[in-house]
């Protein structure tokens, strides 16, 4: 479970991206963050798993209050948290499979990778999270020859990998055509069924947001402005979060066709 | 573990169970690390080395360095000061020299300037030159030339002929083709085409190969003078020989603050000069990667 | 032909002022023919002295005309000539292993700790500053003649090389990868090897193959201050005047070096 109480984060520049949040996220939920770039998106999915700290406030992970962890606290509960990245974050230069194994990192001991050498046990976690996205196939291949789609689903590989409880996911399809768009989300969406895995997704077209999340979270400036299920999320609803009407660049379907 | 959460384990597998593919062999790559262990074994053992003395090296370091500091005297700066000078003199005087050869031999080996024949004898030419170390050239030019820094102005300036040939000739080939054709379209003589087709594009390039290449023979002319060709190298010799270890402290320091001030000062001079380029600093790592793309 | 203005007589219109070159240029370019004026008089430069020297006759451009192949029957060059490339593997191979670590400490990533960083760029930029031959013989001097000072110079002269390219490519890396392996709860080794290491293992090698080619030139003259290697021959041939000898050795190493900088050329082409 995720907790925020009152938290707060202002950055050093001074910007203030996060104002006095609370919120709740249980266990399996599906749950997409919308809003505008610099509303907070970011830095909310971050704080979660203390790559960005609060400056007040407090945040409770799994039972963790994530500012009071020592430096291999931080990991440890890093490991239970599986991170999607929007630039994929893929090492292009070696295989997939040596990709998806960065998730058993924190289980494998150091001198194991150092030497490159990781256990039959991890390798063959490696291989199921591989088959569940489906591209099992391309484990020897090189990183940097997949299509993006293929890439981010390694990302999701990787992530599954770590046998986490949470799955973070940040702006995962915004370098992604539509119809890949969707098959990612699709996969999220199963994912986080089939396992229970709590699942947080940041996005920015509100066409994908309303149509995989059980539950919208709108953010605006740093605030929360809106939660509730897809369904409650109509042309009102999403003004108040973008603060202004709504253009072609928010719905996916109208971007891709400009 | 502190918090003991249970972990989702990856249930439900597929059906037919989780099969990675068959792994591709890396055979080049296990043939070429064996070669070097061999070489680097062969090595080891064969080299006749008083490895006993190798576990009271530091030790002796340290005394030496404990006697070179301590020992240091404000009289000599001077002098030591005026010897780091002349290095760097000869160091630039040999630089500009072997620019004066490499510029116009560079454009006889670009390959889009002049044929493939002429090109490839003069990069031979080049590679000749890069092999030889500057001390062995000044070894030779000191019988001919006296124990006089102009051996070593000399020997910097061959032994740098080719290394400042191969870059600008790579620099020269690297050149955008369209003011080229655009002053060839215009009719224009050959030279013509050189100084408004070529220059503009490779004159910043060039001086700051030229300035790279200056910093590296600061290194060069310090040690010349171990053989006697002028500079500060004569001076740390003859102290070192003579167990005046406070005059080798004092030269060594002034040699790496020498250094370290030639190339902070012409460093900054090819910042502003690649300035809005991607500006990778170092020529030598640049040159590194492009020899990897360009070949031979 | 007249040039025709639509909107007024026919006059040639007024370009607007010429920029003139930079005032950085210009400075450069004065500040280079001065530096240039003033270096020559301290080394009391000649061009009438080269012309005359060179054509005189003399012993070693004699010697070069007609070097002595037999060196490569003589024993005890043969040996220097092994010692040489010894000296020059073994160097390269430790000093350019011991890089990686220490270019990797010099980094913000890779070294959190911000004074044990400036310790150790200062550290790297004063190495980088002391010649090869000063290296040498300063151990000399510390440790005696041999293979043995020799072979801590290259040790010292490889690690100034290869930490100043690889740290310079370690500035380029992306930092996607590595914020990944954070974002997995991995500690700093773990990262490294993982999420940089292999981005710059192809340049890596690269450079110890270019070290590698440093290093023989390196080793070959290091005997001249007593650390090892042909150096020694070349003083000894040198001290007798004995310059066809001396040629045949260089001449015949530097042959042997130049085969293995086109391998070494052709095997970089390949990790690139």
């Amino acid at each position: 479970m995720i907790r925020f109480s009152n938290a707060n984060v202002t950055y050093p520049n001074g910007v203030s991206a996060m104002k006095d949040l609370d919120l709740q996220i249980d266990d399996g939920e599906f749950v997409v963050v919308v809003g505008l770039s610099g509303a907070g998106k970011s830095t909310l999915i971050r704080a979660i798993n203390g790559l960005v700290p609060l400056t007040s406030g407090e945040l409770g992970v799994n039972g963790h209050e994530v500012h009071d962890l020592s430096r291999a606290g931080m990991r440890e509960l890093r490991s239970d948290i599986g991170m999607i990245f929007q630039g994929f974050n893929l090492v292009d230069r070696t295989t997939v499979l040596k990709n998806v194994l960065m998730g058993r990192l924190h289980k494998v001991s150091t001198w194991r990778t150092l030497i490159g050498r990781y256990p039959q046990a991890d390798i063959d976690i490696a291989a199921r999270a591989l088959a569940r996205v489906e591209i099992i196939e391309k484990t020897y291949t090189r990183a940097s020859d997949l299509s993006g789609g293929q890439r981010q689903r390694v990302g999701i590989a990787r992530a599954l990998a770590q046998e986490p409880s949470i799955l973070l996911a940040d702006e995962p399809v915004a370098s992604l055509d539509p119809p890949t768009s969707h098959v990612v989300m699709r996969y999220l969406q199963q994912i986080s069924r089939d396992l229970g895995i709590t699942t947080i997704v940041n996005l920015h077209f509100l066409d994908l947001a309303t149509a995989y999340a059980d539950r919208i979270i709108g953010l605006r400036d740093g605030a929360l402005v809106f939660d509730g299920p897809g369904s409650d999320c109509d042309e009102t609803v999403f003004e108040s979060i973008y603060g202004r009407s709504l253009t072609a660049d928010d719905t996916m379907a109208k971007h891709a066709a400009l | 573990m502190t918090e003991s959460k249970l972990r989702v384990s990856l249930m439900p597998t597929p059906p037919e169970g989780v099969e990675l593919p068959d792994k591709p062999r890396a055979t080049f790559r296990w043939v070429s690390t064996a070669i070097v262990i061999a070489l680097v074994w062969w090595s080891a053992t064969g080299i006749d080395a008083k490895w006993s003395r190798l576990l009271e090296a530091p030790g002796d370091m340290w005394t030496l360095c404990r006697v070179m500091f301590s020992n240091m005297e404000a009289s000599e700066i001077p002098e030591l000061v005026g010897a780091m000078w002349e290095s760097i003199a000869i160091a630039w005087l040999g630089t500009i020299i072997a620019a004066l050869f490499a510029v116009p031999m560079s454009f006889l080996a670009a390959e889009n300037l002049v044929g493939k024949p002429v090109a490839w004898i003069t990069r031979q030419i080049f590679n000749l030159l890069r092999a030889i170390p500057e001390i062995i050239l000044a070894l030779a030019f000191i019988p001919i030339f006296g124990l006089k820094p102009m051996a070593g102005v000399l020997a910097i300036g061959v032994g740098s002929i080719g290394t400042l040939g191969k870059l600008f000739y790579e620099i020269i080939e690297g050149i955008h083709k369209g003011p080229l054709e655009a002053a060839d379209a215009v009719g224009a003589s050959p030279l013509q085409r050189l100084r408004w087709g070529v220059l503009p594009q490779v004159t910043p390039e060039i001086t700051s190969f030229l300035l790279y290449r200056f910093e590296v023979n600061i290194r060069a002319s310090a040690v010349l003078g171990l053989v006697g060709a002028g500079g500060i190298g004569s001076d740390l010799a003859e102290a070192l020989k003579f167990k005046d270890f406070g005059t080798a402290g004092l030269g060594l320091i002034i040699v790496v603050l020498g250094t370290i001030c030639v190339d902070t000062m012409s460093g900054a001079v090819r910042r502003r000069i690649v300035s809005g380029k991607k500006a990778m600093l170092d020529v030598e790592h640049e040159a590194l990667l492009n020899e990897g793309r360009m070949g031979v | 032909m007249t040039i025709v203005n639509e909107t007024g007589p026919t006059a040639v219109p007024e370009l607007p002022a010429k920029p003139g070159p930079s005032v950085f240029a210009i400075g450069t370019a004065i500040g280079a023919v001065v530096l240039t004026i003033i270096c020559a008089r301290s080394v009391g430069f000649s061009l009438n002295e080269i012309v005359t020297n060179f054509t005189r006759k003399n012993s070693v451009v004699e010697g070069l005309l007609n070097p002595d192949w037999g060196q490569i029957w003589s024993r005890r060059s043969r040996s220097a000539f092994v010692e040489t490339l010894q000296l020059a593997v073994l160097g390269t191979a430790t000093g350019a292993t011991a890089a990686l670590p220490l270019a990797l400490w010099s980094t913000t990533f890779g070294n959190p700790n911000r004074w044990l960083r400036l310790i150790v760029r200062s550290f790297n930029n004063v190495i980088r500053s002391i010649p090869d031959l000063l290296w040498a013989l300063l151990f000399v001097t510390a440790v005696g003649i041999g293979a043995l000072s020799g072979l801590l110079a290259l040790f010292f002269f490889s690690l100034a090389v290869t930490t100043k390219l690889t740290s310079d490519t370690l500035d380029g890396i992306d930092m996607g990868p590595i914020e990944a392996a954070n974002a997995a709860g991995a500690n700093l080794n773990q990262m490294l090897r993982t999420a940089v290491v292999p981005q710059i293992l192809p340049s890596y090698t690269s450079f110890v193959l270019y070290n590698f080619e440093l290093n023989l030139r390196a080793s070959a003259v290091l005997g001249l201050v007593g650390a090892g290697g042909i150096g020694a021959r070349i003083e000894f041939f040198r001290g007798r005047g004995d310059w066809e000898k001396l040629w045949g050795l260089v001449v015949m190493f530097f042959l042997v070096v130049f085969v293995v900088e086109r391998i070494s050329v052709t095997l970089r082409r390949r990790l690139v």
